[in-house]
């Protein structure tokens, strides 16, 4: 495959790729771009640190704050839910009212004695899908 | 208006007609297999009446397990307390069964049983379908 890029500050930035199909090597192109595309400043009482999607767990609302879990710590983000849900379209799906998960960080699913889905993250945090996005969890994964 | 209390109208209304169907169908079979079987105009009115307002509370009542403000805990406790409250209420107006406290003991016991073993069923369908989906990630 040729590789051909233009530094050219007239024309809009743009990247085109034309291939015979759809292999690996464009897959981690369209996921490279899209963490690039997307990053999110997290946010505590002493820093403020660029976090890339593939770094994040799971959104999750409290208090009225919204937090990104990462492997060891939550850090607040400046974003709604929705606007969340907007922006990040790739790995990430909304599984209850208050929680957005990257699939990619799902360790497993798990009934709850309550007649619901628990999820449990491969940080060990724990959350569950709600019966409304039961569904939508489930076409997401293919099912 | 709460969007949840839309709801259970909402259900309530769309599901609410189903009561008095299945109540006519009860009675069509019992008239098809009992000699001395008959009902009087009030019985009927109560009995649509009744099985209406239960089949609206219990189609209603199944916004309960989406309020995700509460626990989970809450949202069973409330499901089986209001559904109990609602059968109970619907055989003793139409004296499907006597008010005593033997007979609601026992009326007790076999709607506790039938409701944990729906929520059991539901709870290994969410197992089955939880292995699937692990499958997939």
């Amino acid at each position: 495959m040729k590789l051909s890029v233009f530094i050219d500050k007239k024309h809009e930035e743009e990247i085109i790729i034309y291939s015979h199909e759809k292999s690996k090597l464009i897959s981690d192109i369209e996921e490279l771009i899209s963490e690039s595309v997307n990053e999110i400043v997290g946010y505590d009482d002493k820093k403020a640190v660029i976090l890339s999607p593939s770094d994040i767990y799971c959104f999750i609302s409290e208090d009225n704050k919204i937090y990104a879990v990462t492997e060891k710590e939550r850090l607040a983000v400046k974003y709604r839910i929705y606007q969340l849900e907007e922006k990040l379209k790739n790995n990430f799906i909304k599984i209850n009212q208050s929680c957005i998960a990257n699939i990619k960080k799902i360790d497993y699913f798990d009934a709850s004695i309550f007649g619901s889905l628990t999820v449990r993250f491969k940080n060990g945090y724990t959350d569950y899908v709600s019966r409304r996005n039961i569904k939508k969890v489930k076409e997401r994964l293919g099912l | 208006m709460n969007r949840y209390v839309k709801s259970f109208l909402g259900r309530g209304a769309v599901f609410g007609g189903f009561g008095p169907i299945i109540l006519g169908i009860i009675y069509f079979i019992t008239e098809k297999c009992s000699t001395n079987f008959s009902i009087n105009g009030k019985e009927v009115f109560l009995g649509i009446i009744s099985v209406y307002l239960l089949a609206f509370v219990q189609a209603g009542a199944s916004v309960f397990n989406q309020i995700e403000e509460w626990s989970m805990a809450k949202s069973l406790f409330l499901h089986l307390t209001t559904l109990y409250i609602a059968y109970a209420l619907c055989y003793v107006v139409n004296t499907w069964i006597p008010f005593k406290i033997k007979i609601l003991g026992i009326f007790t016991a076999i709607f506790l049983i039938i409701y944990f073993v729906v929520w059991f069923t539901v709870y290994f369908t969410m197992k089955i379908s939880s292995k699937k989906m692990n499958s997939k990630l």
